[in-house]
């Protein structure tokens, strides 16, 4: 059977290695027995559709992609959102889901309007770069995720945003991050967390294998789960 | 002068000579000068000649190249040589070469700047050439990313300085324009290069500027190369310093520098090449003879200690130093792996990520073109250190098969491995602060 992954702006947003997030779950699902078609659509593009496709995946860029790809995505907003309520599964990563919000405010005073799918903004600046190893805890879900994030602002209304960062390792001036709608997560994350977080991408593959009415079948990714145990030992017993 | 950058000086020179008495050198003299007199940089009268370097990679190698260029040549230099980059750093060696009132001895200032700090230090006194080699994915969990890096730099410049960029680097290259007296250093079409992006990611792909899709010509590796925007029509801009040939034979490797000067050189790795036109740009720039410059560079032999060879029980083999946390070093590196001929294995070892800091993040290991050992004649790949798991999954994702690679926890364990099993040459692939723990458990070997 045939699984269509859209991955969005592959050559726009792809800063932190956000590649592995689309190349783990391409080889997680044909080992659930799928075909897997990648389709990409970019900011040169001037279609981008939502039908029929099963997974939906965009990464982190540079601050200025990411404003671009926010008044791009605009035009496509009501394919969009009609894929988030049918219940299709997307993974935004990093700074990514800044233009699922309302707004994003740059360093120089610009408001960029956002897709207005979530109730919060993001406010950028210059004088520092936030980076640190964090902890979020799903507490809906009871999960701990771990990674890295590396933003240029910050983000605001806390009550839209899904998890609570319990531990920062570095400078990060966040204390909830991430959203929810049906299967659709966006989180501040950067790189392949697909990797070091596998119940993620484990649910996004059962959730991938109920809607194509497959069995999801049972995998052990052995490297992925010793990667997020040490990741997140190493990070609970580190000194801030 | 104030009382206070008096002070600051007088505290900063004690403990300078008193660190030296106990063979350390380090950035604290600038620090206790800063907390004395914070803007004691604006208190120093500097000569007249100033040069800072920065960019990603290779701003120590191109400052000791231009240091030796100008010293050969009978100037007297002061500069960061202990790599100290930051602003403590600087007020420390300039201090250092100052009289008690302030005043720097030698002929010419030569300065290291880190790209996140020059934009304070520059706030308080002008280079007056500042040359900025390149800008790629290096350390983002400190640096963020390149754009970033950019407008960081950006505030660091000044209408009285003379920028020296490198024309082949999009990024680089964009600060020049509309900045009339702007030099250029680049490398014209090689036998190396290729027509095609090599490569993870193309950070060369979108206009700097307009962000519309750019094309070009060539590439030199990664983003480097001639290209032009296919919308506003910013372009490689045409340089006043080239190299024009790049070369190697009989093991002796040679470059060619606008055409005529020829400087021999001891490995002509691409972003090596550039360090060197950088440092010959700026030295003739600064006034000495091209002849000169060249000259004085073929008699130097950089320092670099990026290859170790050794031998581990019967197995010979090779460390590349290359950069954690940076896709383009080890992409450099997997080149050298691959361009050997020879059936050859690779050990790739992600232990610390970094000697200063703890962080998870080995996003940089899926910027890598790793895909590359894919059609070499690899015998066996060696996954070892802490952020093996995470190698593990990168390279099975390479699409590379899985008999030929092994995973270990610990250096050790795969040092073992190798010495036991290993029939073919070994290449090691690692950063400075991995490289003891495989060259502790190594017999090395002098290169020839």
């Amino acid at each position: 059977m045939n699984v269509k992954i859209l991955y969005l702006y592959p050559d726009f947003m792809s800063l932190y290695g956000d590649n592995g997030n689309v190349r783990i779950l391409e080889r997680r699902l044909k080992d659930q027995g799928f075909d897997v078609e990648i389709i990409k659509r970019t900011i040169t593009d001037s279609a981008i559709t939502f039908d029929d496709v099963d997974f939906v995946y965009m990464g982190s860029g540079f601050e200025s992609n990411r404003n671009l790809v926010a008044k791009h995505l605009s035009q496509f907003k009501d394919g969009l959102v009609k894929a988030i309520d049918d219940g299709v599964p997307m993974l935004f990563t990093g700074n990514a889901y800044d233009v699922l919000g309302s707004s994003i405010m740059t360093p120089e005073r610009d408001e960029i309007r956002c897709l207005g799918i979530f109730d919060f903004t993001v406010i950028d600046q210059i004088e520092k770069r936030f980076t640190g190893d964090v902890v979020l805890a799903d507490t809906k879900k009871n999960d701990v995720y771990v990674g890295f994030v590396n933003r240029a602002g910050v983000l605001k209304g806390e009550g839209t945003l899904e998890f609570y960062v319990t531990k920062v390792i570095g400078s990060v001036p966040l204390t909830k991050d991430g959203v929810r709608k049906n299967n659709l997560l966006g989180v501040s994350l950067i790189g392949p967390l697909l990797l070091k977080n596998h119940k993620i991408a484990e649910s996004f593959v059962k959730t991938i294998c109920e809607r194509k009415g497959t069995e999801y079948k049972e995998i052990r990714y052995p490297h992925s789960e010793k990667s997020h145990d040490k990741t997140k030992k190493a990070l609970l017993n580190a000194e801030v | 002068m104030k009382i206070r950058a008096f002070t600051a000086i007088l505290v900063c020179k004690v403990i300078r000579g008193l660190a030296k008495l106990m063979g350390r050198g380090s950035s604290l003299p600038g620090k206790y000068a800063l907390k004395i007199c914070p803007d004691i940089l604006s208190e120093l009268k500097l000569p007249e000649l100033s040069i800072a370097v920065t960019g990603s990679n290779g701003k120590t190698s191109t400052v000791e190249m231009i240091a030796h260029i100008l010293k050969s040549n009978g100037l007297k230099v002061a500069y960061n040589k202990e790599g100290s980059n930051q602003i403590e750093g600087v007020v420390t060696f300039l201090i250092g070469d100052s009289t008690m009132g302030g005043k720097v001895k030698s002929d010419v200032v030569l300065l290291e700047a880190d790209e996140r700090y020059a934009r304070r230090v520059f706030g308080y006194f002008h280079p007056k050439y500042f040359v900025i080699n390149n800008l790629y994915r290096d350390q983002m969990t400190r640096n963020g990313h390149p754009e970033w890096i950019k407008s960081i730099i950006g505030d660091a410049i000044y209408d009285d300085m003379t920028l020296i960029l490198n024309a082949d680097d999009p990024l680089v290259a964009s600060f020049g324009k509309d900045r009339e007296g702007t030099i250029y250093f680049g490398a014209d079409n090689l036998p190396s290069d290729t027509t095609t992006h090599e490569g993870i990611y193309n950070d060369g792909k979108y206009c700097p500027i307009c962000k519309k899709p750019m094309e070009y010509e060539y590439y030199h590796y990664n983003h480097i190369g001639k290209f032009k925007c296919t919308s506003c029509g910013f372009e490689r801009h045409d340089t006043d310093h080239t190299l024009t040939n790049m070369g190697e034979s009989d093991g002796h490797a040679e470059i060619t520098v606008d055409g005529k000067y020829e400087i021999p050189v001891f490995f002509t790795g691409i972003y090596h090449c550039y360090n060197i036109l950088a440092a010959y740009t700026a030295s003739v720039v600064a006034g000495i003879a091209p002849w000169k410059a060249a000259e004085s560079l073929g008699g130097y032999i950089l320092k670099s200690g990026r290859i170790s060879d050794f031998t581990l029980g019967n197995v010979e083999g090779r460390l590349l130093l290359s950069k954690h946390e940076n896709s383009v070093s080890y992409d450099r590196s997997i080149d050298v792996v691959v361009n050997d001929k020879r059936k050859k294995s690779v050990m790739i070892i992600v232990d610390a990520i970094s000697r200063k800091y703890y962080t998870s993040d080995s996003s940089w290991l899926w910027d890598i073109n790793f895909e590359k050992f894919r059609d070499a004649d690899i015998d066996k790949i060696i996954l070892a250190g802490q952020y093996c798991d995470d190698l593990a999954v990168r390279f099975d994702l390479a699409g590379i098969d899985s008999n030929k690679v092994e995973v270990f926890e610990s250096v050790q364990g795969a040092a073992d491995y190798c010495k036991e099993k290993l029939g073919s040459f070994l290449y090691v692939i690692t950063c400075f602060s991995d490289k003891e723990k495989i060259l502790s458990v190594v017999t090395r070997r002098e290169i020839a």
